[in-house]
């Protein structure tokens, strides 16, 4: 093993990092608000890619712009799931929150094959963004240097909004309390919406991102890095922003190296090291890296 | 989507029309089931246009007056959605189905060997029209049979292409092993490979569901003297392979079976980045016979455009073979059909002449290998295995 060899993977797990990120950034808002584990939060990448797809498809779109079309489609998207099926159960146990995460999530893939067909489909983008920039002994494509510095820029913008802004302190305190936050005169509902749009339209534009980096977008194409989110908010601890984006950076790189620091013959074990991962963290650091104990919720 | 529902729609029409012109002539129609992907994944790209062919077949047939005296075929197709359990469960419902003849289907081993089990317990032949395991037949029984030729056979006519022609003698294997044909395949051509002096100097694995090949791609550039890629595939990663290794600026030759015979191969990484990569595939494209034109001249008729692939073509031979059982057996009763179709001797496919060799239910046919350069997927020769 060399030097480059090493930066080069090093390389390849933080754009995989930087996509389950923002991906993760979601799934942890929303569960930081109403206490949602959101399995429906992968297929939202899926209607973002595909989103953008038509974007590009029926005009000739400048990218900035496409992005803005992905990241509109996943936050309405998100608020239509939010109203018609998580809002009526608020109240319910968790777990029926949960399970009903799990009907959306296959209801939407099943509209998706149905609507949309099963066979993949081809994302192509703009040539230029598929052009080399050199760094010294590593080049990068723009599409993933794209992709590393929206993720930052998306979670610099999120959380100086949840820490600073009037808006964000409100989602604060609802995630805190609903009945005082009440009391202090905030919209809860409207909070809660707020926390899916924001949430929904990351995972959007995380699967627009995904699309333009493998050039194939399918139905099921959010199910895996879904629950690779999920693993990655785990890791960070659930309702944690900056433990969001912590995790899903750890968990990309640690699948890259995985891979690519162990023979050759162990790469297949990819998912389920994962997987195996998540249970770890489970036993050992239940609340994850930056959680907090979350069971001590009024 | 729109085609394939289109399809199954007039299928049913199809269907229909003819249980209700079978009953007026007093013949019944003769029921052939067919278990096929046509949603969920990326066997739909294989399994699509094989059911296309199968319907093709059965149309043509009844339009020039059906078999056996005026029997009109009655082809049901099942959707089994990329998944082996639904796969099990459509073989359920198609052997609960009274008087059916013979099955059809899939194009991976890993479904037949869900499905094809239920068949050989009720006395069904099966025919696959492109699961390529030349094991099948031993692991399923006597009422199994390929129309295609087995993964021994093309992976070997790959490793011989690779090393006497493309000059190739180190070469990385990448197998998919979360399909039992890709483990195959890459068991069949490292054997020949090495068999003629050549060295394998890195085997990498990945899953089906993997989308990301960043690492894998790092450590084929990092590995010295590679000259070629055998990328032991199936349809839903062929596309992203090539992309992703050739963003890495390696511009090494990438090859593989069957399974990178679609368009994802070219459209994924696009034109620039589709070169230099060859697989094999079923002999018809190369083939200018009567059967191959015929077939093409028909399939735009009813479909609108081109075969997609090979598998058209295989599905359409798949149900000719049955046919052709069904007429020789001079019965549709299936242990007949089953007799007939491990006699069939010189069919003459679209796919290749196709023998069952005595014993055999794998067929020997020709092996046809495809040629990617700058977007264009041309035929480049076909090898006909010795052995």
């Amino acid at each position: 093993m060399t030097l480059p060899y090493l930066i080069d993977q090093l390389v390849n797990g933080l754009i995989l990092g930087s996509m389950y990120a923002l991906v993760a950034i979601g799934f942890s808002m929303i569960y930081g608000i109403v206490r949602l584990i959101n399995f429906a939060h992968g297929d939202i990448l899926t209607i973002g890619a595909f989103a953008g797809l038509a974007a590009f498809a029926s005009a000739d779109l400048p990218f900035p712009v496409v992005i803005l079309i992905v990241l509109v489609a996943g936050a309405v998207v998100g608020m239509v799931i939010e109203r018609t099926t998580f809002r009526p159960m608020r109240g319910s146990p968790q777990v029926t929150g949960f399970i009903a995460s799990l009907a959306v999530s296959i209801i939407l893939e099943n509209l998706a094959i149905m609507i949309l067909s099963a066979q993949p489909r081809t994302f192509r983008i703009p040539a230029y963004l598929n052009a080399l920039v050199d760094f010294g002994p590593v080049s990068i494509r723009v599409i993933d240097l794209m992709i590393v510095v929206l993720a930052i820029v998306l979670v610099i913008a999120l959380t100086s909004f949840v820490r600073f802004t009037k808006v964000g302190i409100a989602m604060r305190a609802t995630a805190e309390n609903y009945d005082v936050a009440r009391l202090m005169g905030i919209n809860i509902n409207r909070m809660i919406m707020l926390a899916f749009a924001i949430g929904s339209a990351l995972a959007a534009v995380a699967g627009l991102m995904w699309g333009s980096k493998y050039g194939q977008i399918s139905p099921l194409m959010g199910v895996l890095p879904g629950l690779k989110a999920f693993v990655a908010a785990v890791i960070g601890g659930v309702g944690s922003i900056s433990g969001a984006v912590l995790g899903g950076y750890i968990l990309g790189l640690a699948e890259v190296l995985f891979v690519g620091l162990l023979p050759p013959a162990l790469s297949g074990y990819r998912n389920a090291f994962v997987f195996g991962a998540l249970i770890l963290v489970l036993l050992v650091l239940p609340n994850g890296l930056l959680g907090r104990n979350t069971e001590t919720r009024a | 989507m729109q085609t394939w529902i289109k399809g199954l729609a007039s299928a049913a029409v199809g269907a229909l029309i003819a249980a209700s012109a079978g009953s007026a002539q007093a013949a019944d129609p003769i029921d052939i089931v067919a278990l096929y992907n046509l949603s969920g994944g990326g066997q739909a790209s294989l399994d699509v246009p094989s059911l296309n062919g199968v319907k093709l077949k059965a149309k043509m047939i009844n339009e020039a007056g059906g078999l056996l005296g005026g029997r009109m075929l009655n082809v049901t197709a099942f959707d089994t959605k990329d998944d082996t359990r639904e796969a099990a469960t459509a073989a359920k419902r198609a052997v609960a189905m009274k008087g059916v003849s013979a099955a059809i289907g899939f194009s991976d081993t890993t479904y037949v060997l869900a499905a094809a089990p239920l068949f050989q317990t009720a006395g069904i032949p099966f025919v696959t029209s492109g699961a390529t395991s030349p094991d099948l037949p031993v692991m399923v029984g006597d009422e199994m049979f390929l129309v295609p030729f087995g993964d021994d056979v093309q992976a070997e006519a790959m490793a011989e292409y690779a090393y006497n022609k493309l000059g190739i003698h180190k070469i990385a294997i990448w197998t998919d092993r979360g399909m039992d044909y890709t483990t195959g395949l890459t068991k069949y051509f490292t054997k020949r490979f090495e068999k003629l002096g050549g060295k394998v100097v890195l085997s990498d694995v990945f899953m089906t569901s993997d989308q990301d090949f960043s690492a894998l791609v790092s450590r084929l550039k990092s590995t010295k003297g590679v000259e070629g890629v055998y990328a032991a595939s199936g349809p839903d990663t062929a596309g992203i392979i090539i992309k992703q290794i050739r963003e890495a600026g390696l511009d090494l030759p990438i090859m593989g079976g069957d399974g990178l015979d679609t368009d994802l191969v070219v459209s994924v990484p696009g034109k620039e980045m589709a070169t230099d990569v060859y697989f094999t595939t079923h002999a018809y494209v190369g083939l200018d016979t009567g059967p191959a034109n015929e077939f093409r001249k028909a399939y735009t008729r009813e479909y609108g455009h081109e075969p997609e692939n090979a598998f058209a073509a295989l599905g359409f031979d798949a149900m000719g073979v049955v046919a052709n059982a069904i007429e020789k057996a001079g019965s549709a009763d299936p242990a007949a059909v089953t007799k007939a179709l491990a006699a069939t001797k010189d069919y003459e496919g679209v796919t290749g002449a196709l023998t069952y060799p005595e014993g055999s239910h794998v067929p020997s046919k020709p092996v046809a290998i495809m040629h990617v350069d700058k977007g264009n997927v041309d035929f480049d020769e076909t090898v006909t295995p010795q052995d």
